[in-house]
């Protein structure tokens, strides 16, 4: 069992002996060495939160973003190696628009992310290629079955189609805090708030580089940049109601 | 065989011993990817095939989950194997399909649709460039000409027609339970051909099902190609839980 790689790792192209495509393996792990991201469809929408490592001081607030739009009805987030998430989210741009070139309505979110995954998909078969070190997490309205969707895109090409979805660092732990919660009775600006602690909860503040949160949400039919105001507050309701529980598990303790 | 390690990295190689490896991991991969098993089986005037349905996480939506495709209306398809490689083969056969539609003027048999996915899955074996796609295909259809039809293409290219067949983690013991039956297959009705193949998946499983935990599928003369839906599936199990009682 060469569990390690050992000479069967060098290509998309080589399997293991026991089966294994170890490439794939190894881009899933660049995916699980960057900040937590979390999905949630909730009631009324979907909702998407990143947490963005500063790697320096001097960084413009708000610059080098990991949540974008993709269409006006569909927008993801990137979790993993940020120039890789790129090309996909162009990839994804460009789909969306030829879908709508083509067809004449918006494409539908199942549509979308098969063609995002299957492209994803593409470059773990070559090998002149390497697979992307990003998994992309898309929100998207269905115009037809008038729902809302969330899809994770990882680097195999896998996808599916999810309540809730997590990647990144703190992904194990941030997929147990996400069972706990009741999704469909949640709102948007709820589950902003739930999405939000979830992130901080994976952190600890005294170990980790300080990070910004960027966040999107899929509503009312369309997708958009969380504001920076719902953010910040978000941010802060998650850190207050983190520091509480901390204050009652050590009074628990006494 | 320690010299043959240098040989089996590249798909195009062959080792001293004439092996090509690589295709060989392509089915370990195919096998042992999903953990999955999948059977399928003919019989007088209809196909059945079933397959665990497992959703691998919670959060997941189980309605995204599914092995199961329709090709064309009159041909559907199970696929086992690493999921992302089975969504693109499953791309290619309808590509394939529909152009065999559009240059013929009609709907393609299985055996050629089964015959061009092997002959582009061998270029993977062959080519350096394209890795094997780790993934089983059973088609099914039942054919104007050849009454009802069982195709099974795996990753190095091989395809055939088959009474009975299975594909995944536990193939052996599924295919050697077919065995004892394949004789009185070409005698079963709709009914039980699909219960056939249940009650085959559940013995080399070794458990009772509910209906969420597979997907069933069957094709029938002048029919299309569907899935069943839960409460057909539910009715099945009652009834061989009845006849078992």
């Amino acid at each position: 069992m060469a569990s390690s790689g050992s000479g069967y790792d060098l290509s998309p192209t080589t399997f293991s002996p026991d089966g294994r495509i170890f490439q794939v393996e190894y881009a899933s792990k660049a995916v699980a060495s960057s900040g937590t991201s979390v999905g949630l469809k909730v009631k009324d929408g979907v909702v998407l939160v990143t947490e963005k490592i500063l790697t320096s001081k001097m960084l413009v607030p708000g610059s080098s973003r990991r949540v974008h739009g993709l269409d006006r009805h569909a927008g993801c987030s990137i979790t993993g190696l940020i120039s890789d998430g790129r090309q996909l989210v162009n990839r994804g741009r460009e789909e969306a628009s030829n879908y709508v070139d083509t067809y004449g309505i918006r494409s539908p979110p199942v549509v979308l992310c098969e063609r995002l995954s299957s492209f994803a998909h593409y470059f773990t078969l070559h090998g002149a290629l390497r697979p992307f070190g990003a998994t992309a997490m898309v929100a998207a309205y269905d115009e037809d079955e008038k729902d809302y969707s969330l899809h994770m895109i990882e680097p195999s090409g896998q996808a599916y189609k999810y309540y809730g979805c997590a990647a990144g660092k703190g992904r194990q732990g941030a997929k147990t805090e996400i069972e706990k919660l009741d999704l469909q009775a949640l709102s948007c600006e709820e589950g902003l708030a739930a999405a939000v602690k979830v992130v901080l909860q994976m952190r600890d503040d005294n170990k980790d580089k300080p990070m910004e949160l960027e966040a999107g949400w899929c509503r009312d039919g369309k997708y958009s940049k969380v504001p920076d105001g719902v953010l910040k507050d978000a941010e802060k309701k998650g850190r207050e109601e983190l520091e509480e529980e901390e204050d009652m598990d050590e009074d628990e303790d006494e | 065989m320690s010299r043959d390690s240098n040989y089996d990295h590249h798909i195009s190689i062959f080792s001293p011993n004439g092996r090509l490896y690589q295709v060989e991991y392509a089915f370990k991969a195919a096998a042992s990817a999903s953990g999955l098993t999948s059977v399928a089986c003919r019989g007088a005037s209809t196909c059945a095939m079933v397959t665990q349905k497992k959703v691998p996480e919670r959060l997941i939506d189980p309605s995204s989950v599914s092995n199961v495709y329709t090709i064309i209306p009159s041909i559907g398809c199970l696929m086992t194997g690493h999921s992302p490689d089975c969504k693109a083969l499953v791309s290619r056969m309808r590509y394939e399909a529909n152009d065999f539609q559009y240059k013929y003027g009609y709907p393609i048999p299985v055996g050629s649709l089964a015959q061009r996915i092997a002959d582009i899955a061998q270029v993977n074996t062959q080519k350096a460039s394209f890795r094997p796609l780790a993934c089983t295909a059973m088609l099914v259809s039942v054919d104007d000409e050849k009454g009802p039809s069982l195709y099974k293409v795996d990753p190095a290219g091989h395809f055939l027609p088959f009474k009975a067949t299975a594909s995944g983690a536990k193939e052996q013991e599924a295919t050697n339970y077919f065995e004892k039956k394949v004789t009185d297959l070409p005698t079963y009705t709709p009914d039980e051909t699909v219960r056939c193949a249940i009650m085959c998946l559940g013995s080399v499983l070794g458990s009772d099902f509910r209906g969420t935990e597979i997907e069933v599928c069957t094709v029938e003369r002048g029919g299309k190609f569907k899935k069943l839906t839960e409460e057909e599936t539910e009715r099945h199990l009652n009834d061989i839980a009845e006849m078992d009682a």
